[in-house]
């Protein structure tokens, strides 16, 4: 069955109400910069852009192509977006999520911030080209398993009334259901497999919101904490530091999984992560501001049968 | 001269190789997506989809060894990786965006200093280019002056024709001694028998008003417009067929280990990080303005051609739908 995109009337809606509102923040002052999507070259793709006058206002899009999550541009990392004054940023439900995150690790300040939320019916998977229709085929794989169609505590949310969706079977639980059925053996052999395939680009690492870090524990030389090649010992060390430091933070924007150019499933290391999470500590990431996550807390209650 | 060669026999040569102990690297599926990796048979190609990595790997390994190192009390040892033991090969299935990428890396890396590494790999390599059937909308080699057919850097080209089987024309004294040492698997051509080609829908760029552009632009506000939504990581160089930096790591212990030589990219923050602290690239669009300008300025500056072949992948990859092609596109209409 597919499913299909917002109706045209709706889509336009959801853009126009996006450039109306930026227009009407940049050219009151409320903000100094938006950050949005826009049209690229490609038939039917889009990309990021920050804009700071009213003038570029009507480059602002809302469609199925509009995949990244654009949280990544708010942290200290990503140090060309202008960071002083109220910055304005159109947020998916998923990627809502990050900036909760972000929020809660003292990172952005919800005063800072205009939110310009998205009805979203989902988006389309890296794998397709980016005209290609929206349909069960085609559409992301978190988005199979979304639980944030309508953003919530958004500044503005356009008022549209979001299609019917039909219920799709959750890629990444099924995924995870199998290789957690495996003998240790063969899952070793599975994760070999695609950690070989890493050339070490961080395209992984340079999306991602929660990898804020000025300066990467793998980009360190003194010392030298994880190699730098991209080989096996590496490779797996790289992989295995990046799904621990995401446990208990990641929400699943899966960006780390739609940019790698080698397809490695990396989203399937995160949600297995937060899947031990919930099990452990009754947590899921990114629903609620909270300073005091998990894994950097102790308390007597903790579950401590790991220790043997 | 050209010659016919059918899909069967074509299969029949590489398995004749490979039988021989020549290494044929090719197109195929490793792990869910196209590389080009040695094949065990011939049956393991696949030539409708472009590999994911271009072919500099065969000459220009993601990382490989080039010495290594024990210590034993205050004695050191150390020992030399030896080209010699580089085996013969055959790069077959090559796209044309691929292949002629190669010409360019050999000015590279036969320029002041010899990279052994690389030029024992070339020497052993002959490369079987293959013309494009299918393009989408981020092939653009036809802006940089090449093509679908383009034949640089083949030593032999194959054009699949209409109906099965190739066209076979031979570049090099490697691709006629590849024809005449199994003359029995080719045959005479119909000329007859129209070509199946790609059609990418790129329009042609003047690179020459691109660089002269770029030679009076080092400060431009483009930089900031295309390149504030970089990233930084290095995708676009390490699938790029043309990017050649490198880094070279020692890895081990005190007591032993190797230095390697790995792919490096302009795009990664520590590219141009000093000792000191400084960096000159503080900012993305200044590292991004460098991957342009290398391409487009330098490269020309230096070796008097463009080191892009149009082959998109960065344009497919880039995770926040940077567009070589656009951008390019954009300089060549101011």
């Amino acid at each position: 069955m597919n499913i299909h995109v917002l109706d045209k009337s709706i889509y336009t809606a959801v853009t126009e109400a996006i450039r109306s509102e930026a227009t009407r923040l940049l050219t009151a002052g409320d903000v100094t910069v938006i950050v949005g999507y826009a049209a690229a070259r490609r038939k039917g793709s889009a990309q990021p852009i920050v804009i700071t006058s009213s003038a570029d206002a009507d480059k602002l899009i809302f469609t199925p192509a509009c995949v990244n999550n654009l949280a990544v541009y708010l942290t200290k990392a990503k140090k060309e977006i202008p960071k002083g004054g109220k910055i304005g940023i159109v947020v998916k439900g998923c990627d809502l999520k990050a900036l909760v995150g972000l929020m809660g690790e003292s990172q952005l300040k919800r005063e800072e911030l205009y939110l310009i939320g998205v009805p979203c019916v989902g988006v389309l998977a890296s794998t397709v080209q980016p005209a290609t229709e929206l349909t069960a085929e085609t559409i992301a794989s978190k988005c199979r398993e979304c639980d944030a169609h309508l953003p919530s505590g958004c500044d503005l949310l356009p008022n549209v009334v979001l299609p019917p969706m039909p219920q799709l079977e959750g890629k990444y639980s099924a995924e995870i259901a199998r290789l957690e059925a495996l003998p240790p053996a063969e899952r070793w052999a599975f994760w070999k497999e695609q950690f070989a395939k890493c050339i070490k680009c961080y395209a992984c690492r340079q999306v991602c919101p929660f990898c804020f870090c000025e300066q990467c524990l793998c980009d360190r030389n003194k010392p030298q904490m994880v190699d730098t090649t991209p080989r096996p010992a590496g490779n797996t060390a790289w992989h295995i530091v990046r799904a621990m430091h995401l446990a208990g933070r990641c929400a699943g924007c899966a960006e780390c999984e739609r940019v790698c150019p080698m397809d490695i499933p990396l989203n399937l290391l995160n949600r297995k992560m937060a899947k031990e999470l919930k099990e452990l500590f009754d947590y899921e990431a990114g629903f609620e501001v909270n300073e005091k996550g998990p894994l950097s807390t102790y308390t007597e209650k903790d579950d401590q049968s790991f220790i043997k | 001269m050209q010659k016919y060669i059918s899909q069967q026999n074509l299969n029949t040569l590489l398995d004749k190789l490979i039988t021989k102990g020549i290494r044929v690297v090719a197109p195929r599926i490793s792990a869910g997506i196209p590389l080009y990796e040695p094949l065990k048979c011939s049956d393991e190609m696949v030539t409708d989809q472009l590999p994911r990595r271009s072919a500099k790997e065969a000459f220009f390994p993601v990382c490989e060894e080039i010495m290594s190192y024990e210590k034993e009390g205050q004695q050191v040892k150390l020992t030399d990786v030896d080209p010699a033991r580089f085996p013969e090969t055959v790069l077959v299935g090559v796209r044309p965006c691929d292949a002629a990428a190669i010409p360019v890396l050999d000015a590279v890396f036969s320029w002041d200093y010899k990279d052994e590494f690389f030029l024992e790999r070339r020497r052993k390599t002959t490369i079987i280019g293959l013309a494009c059937t299918t393009a989408d909308d981020a092939c653009f080699c036809t802006a940089v002056g090449l093509s679908p057919a383009e034949t640089r850097g083949s030593d032999l080209f194959l054009t699949l024709l209409d109906g099965g089987g190739y066209a076979c024309e031979s570049y090099s004294e490697k691709g006629e001694a590849l024809i005449n040492g199994n003359g029995e698997l080719f045959s005479e051509s119909n000329n007859a028998v129209p070509f199946h080609l790609a059609a990418p829908q790129a329009e042609k760029i003047d690179l020459k008003k691109v660089k002269a552009w770029l030679d009076e632009h080092f400060e431009d506000p483009l930089w900031d417009g295309i390149a504030v939504r970089c990233v930084g990581c290095g995708a676009c160089a390490f699938v790029c067929p043309a990017c050649h930096c490198f880094d070279i790591v020692d890895e081990g212990t005190e007591k032993n280990g190797k230095r390697r030589k790995s792919w490096d990219a302009c795009g990664f923050w520590k590219f141009t990080h000093h000792a000191s602290g400084h960096n000159p690239r503080d900012l993305q669009p200044k590292r991004y303005r460098n991957r342009i300008m290398h391409k487009f300025k330098y490269y020309d500056d230096k070796f008097g051609q463009t080191l892009c072949t149009g082959c998109g992948r960065c344009v497919r990859i880039c995770p926040v739908g940077i567009d070589i092609a656009a951008i390019v596109d954009e300089i060549n209409k101011k």
